[in-house]
């Protein structure tokens, strides 16, 4: 009987050793809640964005910074916390979204449809590579090589971001 | 957020030691006291290690965060010079639509279409006038660009159309040398698409991108039947106007149309003998409205009256207005125009209108349609006078079996001045590649 009482102790401390980091961590992800966070290159002087500004240019109609260099457009794959945010932001489903970018170009007003990245890695090279670049990326996954931009002068951990799901 | 998880793992490593040193030596006693002392512990252990975090994170601000996210040294970023990174990621994404930096795309369709016309309709796009109904292609479109300079690049359109017969033309609808300076000024240079009004440059030739079947008769190309100057060689330039929420955006167009269009009611083209035209539109897309476009453009040319004589000329002045909304699964399209024909000299003016509204919700992979449109010219001009009054609705669905494939189910119903009422179905097939 002892050996029962002592066994389900050290069941209980095991549990609890388990579950109380988890509860830390699940707070912790429910305040972040997956933000999508604006990012470009460091070589891009811009540090904030109108919220119309971010629509224009992910809708292709804003195709310069005021530098004059050429906006690159870089997407997440379907599916993930970044291209919901992006659709959201647009306005629209997935098969409009695709349709509208072969209408868009076919129009003459793209080059090309935006590129779509598989991780954030590549993202950062994309970051690297082009100058006029920019993404979505989950906040929590930002990396050295991507410049956060503000949206309406708020940041992905402002509780007024624009963004935020 | 990255400090949380540490000390998530923190905690989690703790109570996994503090768990393993109680079951190993076994000293571990089982009274409700101590189970109470051993949470506590842990209590105490997660407020310190949230205290330490909140202290680090006040030291941190929000620009010093995001400078750190900057924090890209040279050593940090990638050894390779910017232009090969850019190459190597080129080549990394290449899109199966690149070839040698020449990028293309396709659009085709197949169709069916059933009148109960008893006089001869008009005969386009491979429809046969005359019979109960056939199959035919319409437009196989094939679409090239490619990049010059960063702000140079080259565009083109080529159809291979249906005529009479299943014959076969090859037309260059579009072919461009185009100059974006920046957003408040692109040029373009070549055959363009006119931009009269909303339809004519947002669908250009491929049927895949239309929700419905066909174009709105006004706005069919010359052609095939419609109404307008719908193509023209010159010079088109566009931008944005600085105007803060407002969206504004201008377009300039000067060239030359010569503009032939086929009877619908099967007799001879009509060659319009288009002078220089010129065309001018605003619109806008307000910030607070995304997805509307509102917006208006004004036309003119000179065209020659052949009934009367090659020297018999008329001013040729198109007007649009048009309200588009298109966004959360929404298109909604409407557009007017006046078409006023006024020959120099103090001769008659005619003054010849039409609209079209169109609405359309996505259901998942169903997008119900519903268009009424009407024409209304005069039977007294040279131009036009084929047409009359012609008015009606037409209703249907479109089906997106994939990303590239669709099919769509059209009935129309057209009343004709001086006609029997025509009513259609048309089928198509239609997909990009």
């Amino acid at each position: 009987m002892k050996q029962m009482n002592r066994l389900s102790t050290h069941f209980a401390h095991g549990l609890l050793a388990l579950c109380l980091p988890l509860l830390v961590q699940s707070n912790s992800l429910a305040a972040a809640a997956h933000v999508p966070a604006v990012v470009v290159s460091p070589k891009n002087p811009a540090t904030n964005l109108s919220l119309g500004d971010l629509r224009k240019i992910f809708s292709g109609d804003k195709r310069t910074w005021p530098d004059g260099t050429r906006v690159k457009l870089f997407t997440r794959a379907p599916r993930t916390i970044e291209f919901a945010a992006l659709l959201k932001l647009l306005g629209k489903s997935e098969a409009d979204y695709k349709q509208y970018w072969t209408s868009k170009v076919y129009q003459g007003e793209a080059e090309s449809e935006p590129m779509v990245l598989p991780s954030e890695g590549m993202q950062r090279e994309a970051l690297a590579a082009y100058p006029g670049a920019i993404s979505l990326v989950d906040a929590d996954t930002i990396k050295p090589g991507m410049k956060v931009l503000k949206i309406d002068g708020k940041l992905p951990e402002d509780d007024a971001y624009p963004l935020r799901p | 957020m990255r400090a949380s998880r540490l000390i998530a793992i923190s905690v989690f490593l703790n109570c996994v030691a503090l768990a393993q040193d109680m079951a190993s030596t076994g000293t571990v006693s089982s009274t409700p006291s101590d189970q109470r002392e051993t949470i506590r512990q842990l209590v105490q252990q997660i407020q310190q290690l949230q205290a330490r975090v909140t202290a680090l994170e006040s030291k941190q601000g929000p620009a010093e965060k995001s400078a750190a996210a900057v924090s890209a040294t040279p050593s940090e970023e990638s050894a390779l010079p910017a232009s090969t990174q850019e190459a190597t990621l080129a080549t990394t994404f290449k899109d199966d639509h690149d070839v040698r930096g020449i990028r293309w795309r396709g659009f085709g369709e197949v169709n069916y279409k059933v009148l109960d016309q008893r006089e001869p309709e008009l005969e386009s796009l491979g429809f046969v006038p005359g019979s109960a109904g056939n199959f035919y292609t319409g437009d196989f479109d094939l679409f090239l660009t490619s990049k010059i300079t960063d702000k140079t690049s080259v565009l083109a359109e080529i159809v291979i159309g249906e005529g009479d017969g299943q014959r076969f033309d090859v037309e260059l609808a579009r072919a461009l040398l185009k100059y974006d300076y920046n957003d408040h000024l692109r040029m373009s240079f070549g055959r363009y698409h006119t931009g009269i009004g909303f339809y004519n440059t947002a669908f250009h030739s491929g049927r895949w991108l239309q929700t419905m079947v066909d174009r709105p008769l006004v706005m069919e190309f010359a052609a095939d039947g419609g109404l307008l100057p719908t193509q023209a060689i010159g010079l088109s330039v566009t931008g944005q106007i600085p105007s803060g929420t407002l969206g504004l955006n201008y377009l300039a167009e000067y060239g030359s149309s010569d503009t032939i269009r086929p009877d619908p009611n099967g007799n001879d083209d009509v060659d319009e003998n288009n002078g220089n035209h010129f065309n001018v539109g605003l619109f806008l897309r307000p910030e607070s409205v995304p997805g509307l476009q509102i917006g208006g453009s004004f036309y003119h040319d000179k065209i020659s009256d052949f009934l009367k004589g090659p020297a018999v000329r008329l001013g040729q002045t198109i007007a649009n207005a048009h309200v588009v909304y298109q966004g959360h699964g929404i298109e909604f399209l409407n557009e007017a125009f006046l078409i006023r024909n006024a020959y120099e000299g103090g001769g008659p003016t005619f003054n010849m209108p039409a609209f079209y509204t169109q609405f359309s919700r996505r259901f998942g992979k169903f997008r119900p349609f519903f268009r009424y449109q009407y024409t209304n010219t005069n039977s007294n001009s040279s131009y036009h006078d084929d047409i009359l009054l012609r008015h009606g609705p037409s209703f249907g669905a479109r089906y997106d079996w994939n990303e590239s494939v669709a099919f769509k189910t059209q009935f129309d119903h057209t009343i004709r001045k001086t006609r029997p009422d025509l009513n259609g179905l048309q089928l198509q097939l239609s997909f990009a590649f």
